[in-house]
């Protein structure tokens, strides 16, 4: 065990010494540039510099986590105006200095919370939370507008007190806190964390299902970004001493975006390249070629999106990654780095009260529109009973499914897990109550390794740590004995794309069953899998059941599976329950084969 | 890093708006500043070496700005910046004038009281150019309430300000003042409130080129026929509009009507030199003339491009051309003689009254 | 009182005319062509190029409807349909091709600000006020779009095949239809809407290389509101443009900018499907 874990935090310091040295590197340029960069080039730098930041925090919310953001510049706005306004109508001083940066990032904070807030919610359209995005900084500047001579309306305010310190100067305050910044942002991608963002903007669903709260992070990274972008403007308004509402408008918004694009999104370093790169050019060519370096730009813009997605910085990580796997054959396919699998007991053993159901339906009704998927369904799952419903295609099997895990789904009728009633929450509150859902279709992380796969399973329950990547993953026996009997446990560093359709069902199950459900909901797991793989899957279930005493709920469409491993199964025609019974009483009733022959119920009894 | 080092030539800086709200109005500008220095340089240039332009674009706003100043006096390393900007872009590059310290000499009319130890002035500042208008209105039209339409930044309010108080203190009222940010081209809501306050007159004050059309056009469009000052349009601008413009009242400091011997040289010299492509020389381009003229002065008096000698120099200097004798001596800013007129249907202006040698008053009295 | 129900009318009008190209092109493509502001600067600057070599101002209307299809046509080729699976994406790449189209009118045209010619100026006598013409004109232009937009689409064969392809695109192709030409077509259409309809506000405006950019937002939260429907779509440019002219009205121009886009952010959260019925 000791080595376990002081192999994970030996790998977790070198992370951290690797990024020091790097950031020190950095620091030493910066530190000596100014030295041979005359005047204007360094004045310009530090504006780019303070520009990259801004051009980090989008990569942060949109390259990693998936949201694509107009509206970073409207936090950086809102800390330059802070700046500005506090210094032309209050006060100048360190200690105003340090008001207004408090001012400046407390305002942005708030207001990405506020926006978090209404555009983040489950269920979401990623278009409308672009759409919010956009709004932001187009309302920031009409308030700047309406502000009058307060906020200097459409000429800004300028010539306002400052730190008049020599250009140098600026020079090493712009680049310590890119560098700073690059740093934290550095080792917070490659921490858990990092593998969350990376999960969420591939599959957000899934990480709901999951149990991970997906609203929160995402406005949690929203408030972070938007306090560093305002801290960024600040410093932009304090050097260049002129601050107009273009500085928190939707141009820049959309300037920062084609820098991440054009520079590699999702890898820090290729934004602020591209920041860099972009304005330094910009600045110089101003004066002489403005209008045809604006359409080159434009050009390579609409040419990466279309053809290099990744950017520029693409071409050189699959360089990179070319000139890693020189040695390699064939075949064999990248592994991640390593994760350990221990065995924990899991915390519910102990809180089950056996007199309770693990989950109970009352008169579930689910419609929509004029059409009724679900009426009036009551059945009650019981803890080690493994319960298959079946029913013709269009019975409302799926949607019954839909309507446990997600609480707004359904129309009418309760649904209680160990006896608390689901309401209206969100699949992540569900899971938390004790529900795993797989689904008809394996829903996983492509680019995620088995072992990160697994790690995010554990979020709700172990956590995330945030600058650090964990060596280990702790699993539950039942999810550990699916691991064995797949041969996952051999394969914890392969990314999911690789693996067979029977291994990413098996890790499916893996993943659902490392969040310690009571209630497991299984939508046809069997299918594609071969014969053997289907017999393997029966006695995982069986065992499921009878060891650890889960309550299952299947939904199969292979009668010969279903009566093996039933114990109860339930029968669904046109939204009713038609019948709940043993695995014998459902095998030799009439209704049933009436209703999977078709004929009419009428004539059938 | 300054131009201690022998150069050779005397360079220009000009930031000017090609894009943006004074896109219309810069070419005028571009025009006589190179008139002048082709002027200059045929007698042999300044102290012997030629003047050479150097031309940016300030974007008619902050940000432009900003990037323009910082390009010419870092990159290019200008001599002097002699320009014409809005409002929006003159505050935001004097910092960097500031900072570099070096001669800046600001050729449009503007709201006043903007001061710099290296800033110097020779167009109109509202003390000049306000009262006329509103005098005329008031007596001759019989003008009791007055609507106030302007562009949101300095120069609008600034205008604006000047103007409502000297309308109270005539005892007018003033039943509306209204503005939209500086690129806005909406002003229904705007017009339809003036239309039912039912003033006796409109007096605006927008941005130099775009919103001044837009305006227009609209005010026109509507219905909107009472007596109407525009404090910030220039004869090119209102021949853009077309029959829109006609009847507006302007206050100005140059027309191209001026019998002048030095207005009808200076008009016979571009009309020889840009041929049809001539944008009308205009209150906005004309200051820009004479300053380059202003500078050549004060460089010859203070015997070099020293930018410390040359701001001493400049307001011991003085140069008589289209609009008059110049001469920057009033805390920086210039006497002018103004012309009250009004726009015909032709485009020209008829020119009604005629103000000889108008003080600026009290612009910078910290200088 | 009767000035401010013609300005609402007038703003909603001229707010439905701007957008129904858009909402054409999101309704079949399902994406959001951030380009609009560009086409309808194009549109803008061919009322100059017509005016200027002295045709009828009445000619520029269909000029710019023309240009407008020739270029939709040319951008769905080139740029949207490799984007067709990745909408947000689509979204990035049309801005993008937004900023091309600008900066070639300013190598052809210059940056400068130019003026045109409208059909017709003045003002005209209506509900006991004088109004602006055009702007009356513009009442008519908007229900005349209106009316042939819905013809279009009910009774015609191309109409026919486009409602099929906004319901269930795989099903459609599944049965014949051909779906790339259906969305060809459709981004040509709803480019040749939006050039003309640059062509219709520019007498009320002036025409510069960003004059399409302001009503790139508004357009855009309108048809999000509208559901993809011409009547949700009047609908919506009636509410939100009435509300944009009362706010600026009596509250202030400046605020009253920011009407739509707050109002149509707020009611996309509360009915996500806009104001269409189911």
């Amino acid at each position: 065990m000791a080595d376990i874990t002081s192999e994970a935090s030996e790998r977790s310091s070198r992370q951290v010494w690797r990024t020091a040295i790097g950031a020190a590197v950095a620091l030493a340029i910066i530190l000596t540039a100014p030295f041979y960069l005359d005047t204007y080039m360094t004045n310009v730098l530090i504006r780019a510099l303070f520009l990259g930041v801004l051009a980090l925090t989008v990569d942060l919310v949109w390259g990693y986590a998936g949201i694509l953001t107009f509206g970073q510049s409207a936090f950086f706005g809102i800390g330059a105006y802070a700046c500005a306004l506090v210094f032309t109508h209050w006060g100048f001083g360190p200690g105003w200095a340090i008001a207004a940066l408090l001012i400046g990032v407390l305002v942005a904070a708030l207001t990405a919370w506020l926006v978090g807030l209404l555009s983040f919610y489950h269920g979401a359209s990623p278009l409308y939370s672009s759409i919010m995005t956009l709004a932001l900084p187009i309302v920031l500047v009409q308030i700047i507008f309406a502000g009058g001579r307060f906020t200097g309306s459409s000429s800004g305010l300028s010539g306002f007190p400052t730190y008049y310190w020599s250009i140098d100067t600026w020079f090493i305050i712009a680049g310590v806190l890119l560098v700073l910044v690059a740093s934290v942002a550095w080792l917070f991608v490659r921490s858990d964390y990092g593998r969350i963002l990376v999960a969420i903007r591939e599959n957000e669903d899934r990480c709901a299902y999951l149990g991970i709260p997906v609203s929160r992070i995402k406005t949690g990274l929203f408030v972070a970004c938007g306090a560093v972008g305002a801290i960024a403007g600040f410093g932009y308004a304090a050097f260049t001493n002129v601050v107009a509402p273009e500085l928190g408008g939707f141009l820049l918004g959309t300037e920062s975006l084609i820098w991440v694009a054009l520079g590699g999104r999702g890898t820090l370093i290729g934004p602020i390249l591209g920041a860099i790169g972009i304005d330094v050019t910009s600045s110089y060519l101003s004066g002489s070629l403005p209008f045809l370096w604006k359409f080159i730009v434009g050009v390579a813009f609409v040419v990466v999106i279309i053809v290099l997605p990744n950017g520029f910085a693409s071409l050189a990580t699959s360089g990179w990654r070319r000139y890693r796997m020189r040695g390699v054959e064939a075949g064999d396919v990248r592994h991640g780095p390593g994760i350990t699998l221990v065995s924990t007991s899991g915390r519910r053993a102990d809180a089950v009260d056996p007199t309770v159901a693990p989950i109970r339906i009352d008169g579930l009704t689910c419609r929509y529109g004029s059409l009724t998927v679900l009426d009036g369904i009551t059945v009650e799952g019981r803890a080690g009973q493994l319960l298959s419903i079946v029913g013709p295609n269009g019975a409302g099997k799926t949607t019954l499914m839909r309507c446990i895990s997600n609480g707004t789904e359904r129309t009418g009728g309760q649904v209680a897990v160990a006896g608390h009633e689901i309401g209206r929450n969100s699949p992540q509150k569900i899971v938390g109550l004790g529900v795993g859902r797989s689904f008809q279709n394996t829903s996983l992380f492509d680019s995620l390794t088995v072992g990160d796969c697994l790690r995010l399973a554990r979020f709700r329950i172990d956590g995330a740590r945030s600058f650090v990547r964990s060596g280990t993953v702790a699993l539950p026996e039942p999810a550990l004995e699916i691991l064995k009997a797949t041969g996952l446990d051999q394969q914890l560093g392969l990314e999911s794309r690789y693996l067979s359709h029977g291994m990413k069902r098996g890790l499916e199950l893996a993943m659902v069953l490392a969040t310690e459900p009571r209630v497991l909901l299984l939508d046809e797991p069997t299918a594609g899998l071969t014969k053997p793989e289907r017999t393997a899957i029966g006695h995982v279930l069986t065992r499921l059941v009878a060891e650890y005493g889960l309550c299952v709920f299947l939904i199969e469409h292979d009668l010969d599976f279903v009566r093996e491993i039933s114990d109860r199964i339930v029968v669904l025609h046109q939204g009713k329950l038609l019948l709940d019974g043993t695995v014998d009483e459902v095998v030799s009733s009439d209704l049933v084969k009436a209703v999977y022959a078709g004929q009419d119920l009428e004539a059938a009894s | 890093m300054h131009g201690a080092a022998a150069q050779e030539t005397v360079k220009i800086g000009i930031p000017v708006g090609l894009s943006g709200a004074n896109s219309v109005v810069a070419p005028s500008v571009v025009q006589s500043s190179e008139l002048a220095a082709e002027e200059i340089n045929a007698a042999g240039g300044i102290l012997g070496q030629q003047v050479e332009l150097v031309v940016a674009d300030d974007g008619s706003g902050a940000q432009g700005a900003q990037r323009a100043f910082d390009s010419l006096v870092f990159q290019s390393d200008v001599d002097v910046l002699i320009s014409m900007e809005t409002s929006a872009a003159r505050n935001a590059g004097l910092p960097i004038v500031n900072r570099a310290g070096k001669p800046f000499i600001y050729t449009s009319f503007y709201e006043g009281r903007s001061c710099s130890p290296w800033m110097y002035v020779d167009a109109w500042v509202p003390e000049q150019q306000v009262m006329p208008i509103v005098d005329h209105f008031a007596d001759n039209l019989s003008a009791k309430s007055f609507y106030l339409i302007g562009s949101d930044y300095d120069f609008g309010r600034g205008m604006l300000e000047f103007t409502r108080s000297y309308i109270e203190e005539r005892g007018g009222k003033v039943l509306g003042e209204e503005y939209l940010p500086m690129d806005g081209s909406d002003w229904t809501a705007i017009i339809s409130d003036l239309k039912s306050k039912n003033p006796d007159a409109l007096i605006t004050s927008t941005a130099g080129g775009a919103p001044n059309v837009t305006l227009t056009k609209q005010l026109r469009n509507a219905g909107v026929t009472i007596p109407y000052g525009n404090l910030a349009v220039d004869e090119g601008t209102a021949k853009n509009m077309g029959g829109d413009a006609t009847g507006i009242f302007i206050s100005q400091s140059y027309l191209t009507g001026i019998e002048s011997p030095e207005n009808q040289k200076f008009l016979a010299a571009m009309k020889a030199k840009f041929g049809d492509e001539l944008k009308t020389p205009n209150d906005l381009s004309v200051p820009q003339y004479e300053a380059i003229y202003l500078y050549k002065a004060a460089v010859e008096k203070a015997g070099s491009t020293d930018p410390q000698a040359v701001v001493d120099a400049l307001p011991e200097v003085s140069y008589t051309g289209p609009r008059g004798p110049i001469q920057m001596n009033k805390q920086h800013h210039t006497p002018l003689t103004m012309y009250m007129g009004q726009v015909t249907a032709e485009g020209g202006v008829e020119v009604i009254k005629t103000f000889d040698n108008v003080d600026p008053g009290e612009q910078c009295p910290n200088l | 009182m009767a000035t401010l129900f013609l300005d609402i009318l007038t703003t909603a009008s001229m707010l439905f005319i701007v957008a129904a190209g858009l909402m054409i092109i999101l309704g079949v493509m399902k994406l959001i062509n951030f380009a609009h502001g560009a086409f309808l600067t194009v549109g803008g600057y061919a009322v100059h190029v017509v005016t200027d070599a002295g045709y009828n101002a009445w000619l520029t209307i269909p000029a710019a409807a023309a240009v407008g299809f020739l270029l939709g046509v040319v951008v769905e080729r080139l740029v949207v349909r490799p984007l067709y699976s990745r909408p947000l994406d689509a979204i990035l790449a049309t801005w993008g091709l937004g900023i091309v189209i600008a900066q070639v009118i300013v190598f052809i045209f210059g940056r400068e600000v130019q003026f045109a010619a409208s059909p017709i100026s003045g003002t005209a006598e209506l509900l006991a006020t004088t109004y602006s013409a055009w702007r009356l004109i513009l009442v008519g232009a908007a229900v005349i779009l209106g009316v042939l937009l819905t013809a279009l689409l009910y009774l015609t064969r191309f109409g026919l095949n486009a409602r099929a392809v906004i319901m269930n695109e795989d099903l459609a192709r599944g049965l014949g239809i051909d779906s790339v030409r259906v969305r060809a077509m459709t981004f040509g259409l709803g480019a040749a809407l939006a050039c003309a309809a640059g062509a219709l506000i520019t007498p009320l405006l002036s025409v510069d290389p960003n004059m399409g950019l302001p009503w790139l937002v508004n357009s855009f939260m309108l048809v999000l509101v509208s559901g993809v429907a011409i009547p949700g779509l009047a609908l919506a440019s009636l509410l939100l443009g009435g509300a944009q002219v009362l706010v600026s009205t009596f509250v202030s121009p400046i605020i009253g900018g920011i009407t739509i886009v707050v109002l149509a952010a707020v009611i996309l959260r509360i009915k996500p499907q806009g104001l269409s019925r189911g």
